[in-house]
């Protein structure tokens, strides 16, 4: 009888939602699909209902309604939530060469963009076009939190729903997050300035605090005193009042487990809430990071695998006998034993840290999307994660770190319309995608 | 030893195999757990004291950290590991006022005064030069930040605990410290390289001066703002001040006026060293070093007098023009007049063999073998402040103990066993080839394996790292 119940209401719910929107854009469904879900499970010959950006129905049996635009599947087709990346520098303006920037004539007193201190720019206010977004797409990536590259405060990090061309892309969510990272100011040796070291920066985001701090509460007495002298307003400072009031997190991009440290002991004096984004050794501070309750948006710019460790994959995989072994000394072999220890603990750190109980989503940090096809086989081969585990940790983990799991990271009805068709199991070899759709969107990259 | 044992460790996976752990962690006695304190009684020595002479067929037990007992025939507690000294010397580690061993940056060398910058944030624990210096003899340093600044930033007094982390490395309790620098480093880099303030001696003490004003100038406003928001919030009436935000170059110097960081300055000049010492006067700063100080022995009664302390090469000078004028007898005519002075290595490869530096103070100046030892143990302790817990070989003091296989200002001896809190840190006979906590996956057995090239020659100033290229980029100014 409550299924009866809940049926109708369900069927009513959907109704009145077709009647509705059945005015105004036709819906699309994608029939006979395999649904790989967040948590790892699979529906077989699932159909995929979404109207508006919005998933309306989604499941075996599925109503499909008169208004809808039909694609078959043909049971081959595999889809997954759309990956999300916590934080990507795509479409961000170019940096400028240290070459060309002007020598300064108080390098220890720098205007505030030449210190890197930059934390008013937004990545919707200055994108520009870049095959990033296209690239992106065909990895499956339907949502990414964005900021522009730069130097010790480089900007606010915005969510967008992503599309292949600059132009279509649409901002879903503005500042999220400040980012910052411990990048001393530009300019080298021959055109830098203050700060120049890591000791530096440290001193002078105490000090931008600090003033941020004296200004706001400047601003707030001359506004109930008008006749007091007027605050000098200053826009990198009133963007910094976010972080004084602990009102947003600070998306930090650090990844040496000293700087993580480094990072702990700015939190403590500033009390903010803290993302670690790319977090390298994240994995050796996984209990205080738990404890203290940061997510890490991990990246997988791995470093290369050790050449002789390859090789010797490589002639394990040939399955031909070792025709001659390498001999080399004792000395070498006690550092290739422990080059092969860090290595591995590197492309282990998100395992780790997920089986410390600590919240790993993904952030692609940086790293050029080409790398992508070759950094996931060996999150997949020597990262100890398996499939369900990287899908996971690009859609569901990473929407809830980024504050979107309401309507994004999973396939749910009522949830945003961000999915990708592959053509197989995204593991398996030549795996591509075939459509992706992003805000209801759908892109298509047949031939590729 | 090079190709004799294949052990090695790896401190930040703690992933050894389980016989290397079982070796490790028994003989040399490491561990991941920073801060650890050990227990040893060693038997049988030559205590060399430092503070009440040398003890021959003496015991020294250190328990948890701490020299409990000094004397003859002393019993070992229970799981108290035992080691038979007969026939060596035992001595306080050796201390080195100042050290960039493993500074992340030494030189924040954009602006005359970086007072708010510290080293203490500029910490690397996994530098191999740690083992290296350890194996010297050495358990305590001072890192220092460069002389590229006339105000540079603060030190950071640190245990060669070697394992721990940066700030495990800490020696807890040490008071503060500052480096200023004076004379040609900050005028190249800035005067020159920069065309800012100081270009000149007159110019570097200005920026003392006016930085000292400014602080004072700053700590009267910020405390009278305090007084007129406090009176502001608590009645509601008249005008709110306009906030003075919290300055933290300001704050540190005001802290150094208020005698709360010890200043270590890099001097060479006997005039330069006495234009401080007038400064400090008019703004009462008393605790202070004068770092190299190659021409202290000319003033070494006025700096007496002020109760300055030196620290200072024992024969190294003419490295650039403002040190020509120096000799070997130095360190000899300083203390011959009163004045604690320490001999310090200022350089990675110095800092092991820093006892042959001190027994030339007794070569050159024929001083005394034991007010040698000071210039490298208590005297740089006084300097820093800790010496009520380091310097020498003391009940209650911390069991930071080096044995020496002869007298360590036998050019022949080496350091065999070095303890810091009673930790076995360094031992001769289990000392494997790899000592190194960190590499970087990215670097083949080629490139990695030059770790060992830890003999550096001398030929530059280490308090300018990395600031060289500022006065190559002077010269091109010069000729624009």
């Amino acid at each position: 009888m409550r299924k009866f119940i809940l049926f109708l209401v369900l069927l009513f719910v959907g109704w009145s939602g077709t009647y509705l929107q059945a005015q105004t854009t036709p819906a699309h469904a994608l029939t006979n699909v395999t649904l790989h879900h967040h948590d790892g499970s699979l529906t077989e010959s699932a159909t995929i209902v979404w109207r508006n950006g919005v998933l309306e129905a989604i499941g075996t049996s599925v109503n499909i309604p008169f208004d809808a635009f039909e694609i078959d599947g043909g049971d081959s087709l595999h889809v997954y939530p759309g990956f999300i990346d916590g934080l990507a520098t795509w479409g961000s303006p170019d940096l400028p060469q240290s070459q060309d920037l002007p020598r300064l004539d108080e390098p220890g007193n720098p205007p505030y963009d030449r210190a890197g201190i930059q934390p008013e720019r937004t990545p919707s206010a200055i994108m520009k076009e870049d095959k990033a977004f296209e690239t992106g797409m065909k990895a499956g990536f339907m949502t990414a939190a964005l900021y522009p590259e730069g130097y010790m405060l480089p900007g606010q990090a915005e969510a967008f729903y992503l599309a292949s061309d600059k132009s279509e892309i649409e901002l879903m969510q503005e500042t999220m997050a400040l980012v910052g990272s411990f990048e001393e100011a530009p300019g080298g040796w021959t055109n830098g300035a203050y700060p120049s070291t890591m000791m530096g920066v440290m001193a002078q985001f105490r000090q931008l605090m600090f003033d941020a701090a004296a200004l706001q509460q400047h601003m707030q007495y001359y506004s109930q005193n008008p006749e007091m002298p007027a605050p000098k307003r200053d826009k990198v400072l009133e963007a910094l009042f976010t972080l004084v009031n602990q009102e947003k997190p600070f998306f930090f991009h650090v990844d040496q487990k000293e700087h993580i440290e480094r990072l702990l002991k700015l939190q403590d004096e500033f009390g903010f809430d803290v993302v670690i984004v790319s977090g390298k050794e994240a994995y050796a501070k996984a209990n205080e990071l738990k404890k203290r309750n940061i997510p890490v948006l991990a990246g997988i710019d791995f470093t290369e695998m050790p050449e002789w460790y390859k090789k010797q994959k490589d002639a394990e995989d040939s399955e031909e006998e070792t025709s001659e072994e390498e001999e080399i000394s004792e000395e070498e072999q006690a550092y290739r034993d422990k080059q092969l220890d860090a290595w591995k603990a590197e492309v282990t750190n998100i395992k780790k840290l997920m089986d410390a109980g600590v919240a790993v989503g993904y952030a692609s940090a940086g790293m050029d999307l080409k790398e992508w096809p070759d950094k996931l086989e060996i999150l997949l081969d020597e990262g100890n994660l398996t499939e369900d585990g990287i899908v996971q940790l690009l859609t569901i983990n990473t929407a809830k770190i980024l504050g979107i799991d309401k309507t994004h990271g999973s396939l749910v009805k009522g949830k945003n319309a961000s999915f990708t068709v592959f053509n197989k199991a995204m593991t398996e070899d030549k795996a591509k995608v075939r459509h992706a759709i992003s805000n209801g969107i759908i892109h298509q990259f047949e031939g590729n | 030893m090079l190709f004799q044992t294949e052990l090695f460790i790896n401190l930040r996976e703690i992933k050894m195999k389980k016989l290397l752990t079982l070796i490790i962690l028994g003989v040399i006695g490491f561990s991941v757990q920073a801060q650890e304190k050990g227990s040893v009684l060693i038997q049988n020595a030559t205590v060399i004291t430092i503070t009440d002479g040398d003890l021959e067929d003496t015991d020294v037990l250190i328990r948890d950290g701490i020299i409990e007992k000094i004397g003859k025939d002393l019993r070992a507690p229970r799981r108290v590991e035992t080691i038979d000294a007969a026939g060596k010397y035992v001595m306080p580690g050796i201390i080195d006022a100042h050290s960039h061993l493993n500074g992340v940056d030494i030189n924040e060398g954009r602006n005359p005064v970086t007072a708010e910058v510290t080293m203490e944030e500029s910490v690397d624990p996994n530098e191999v030069g740690i083992y290296h210096a350890l194996a010297g003899g050495a358990t305590t340093i001072h890192l220092m930040h460069g002389s590229a600044n006339v105000i540079g930033g603060q030190g950071e007094t640190l245990k060669l605990r070697y394992g721990a982390t940066q700030e495990g490395m800490k020696f807890k309790g040490a008071p503060r410290t500052i480096k200023f620098a004076l004379g040609e480093n900050p005028t190249r880099v800035h005067g020159q390289g920069n065309g800012v303030q100081p270009r000149t001696r007159m110019g570097v003490e200005q920026v003392i001066r006016n930085h000292f004003n400014e602080a004072l100038d700053y700590k009267r406003k910020r405390e009278a703002y305090f007084a007129a928001q406090s009176l502001y919030d608590r009645r509601g009436e008249g005008t709110p001040p306009v906030p003075v935000a919290k300055n933290l170059r300001y704050e540190v110097l005001n802290d150094i006026i208020e005698g709360e960081i010890l200043v270590h300055c890099h001097s060479y000049r006997a005039d330069e060293i006495l234009m401080l010492m007038r400064v400090f006067n008019d703004y009462g700063v008393e605790n202070y070093t004068f770092q190299h100080a190659n021409e202290a022995f000319k003033v070494a009664p006025e700096l007496a007098k002020n109760g300055a302390h030196t620290s200072v090469f024992s024969d190294w000078w003419a490295y650039k023009f403002e040190v020509y004028y120096s000799t070997a007898y130095n360190a000899s005519i300083l203390n011959a007049n009163g004045v604690i002075n320490s001999i310090n290595s200022d350089n990675d490869q110095l800092l092991r063999t820093l006892n042959h530096e001190a027994s030339k103070v007794v070569r050159y100046g024929n001083t005394s073998v034991n007010d040698a030892l000071k210039m490298i143990t208590l005297h740089p302790a006084i300097q820093l402040g800790i010496d009520d817990r380091v310097g020498s070989i003391e009940e209650g003091k911390d069991g930071d103990v080096v044995i020496w296989s002869g007298h360590p200002f036998d050019i022949f001896s080496k350091a065999e066993m070095t303890f810091v809190d009673g930790k076995k840190y360094f031992d001769m006979e289990n000392d494997p080839d790899d000592m190194r906590i960190h590499i970087d996956p990215g670097t083949e057995f080629e490139d990695g394996a030059n770790f060992r090239q830890i003999v550096d020659n001398r030929d530059e100033d280490t308090c300018l790292q990395d600031t060289f290229i500022l006065f190559d980029q002077q010269s091109a100014h010069n000729h624009n």
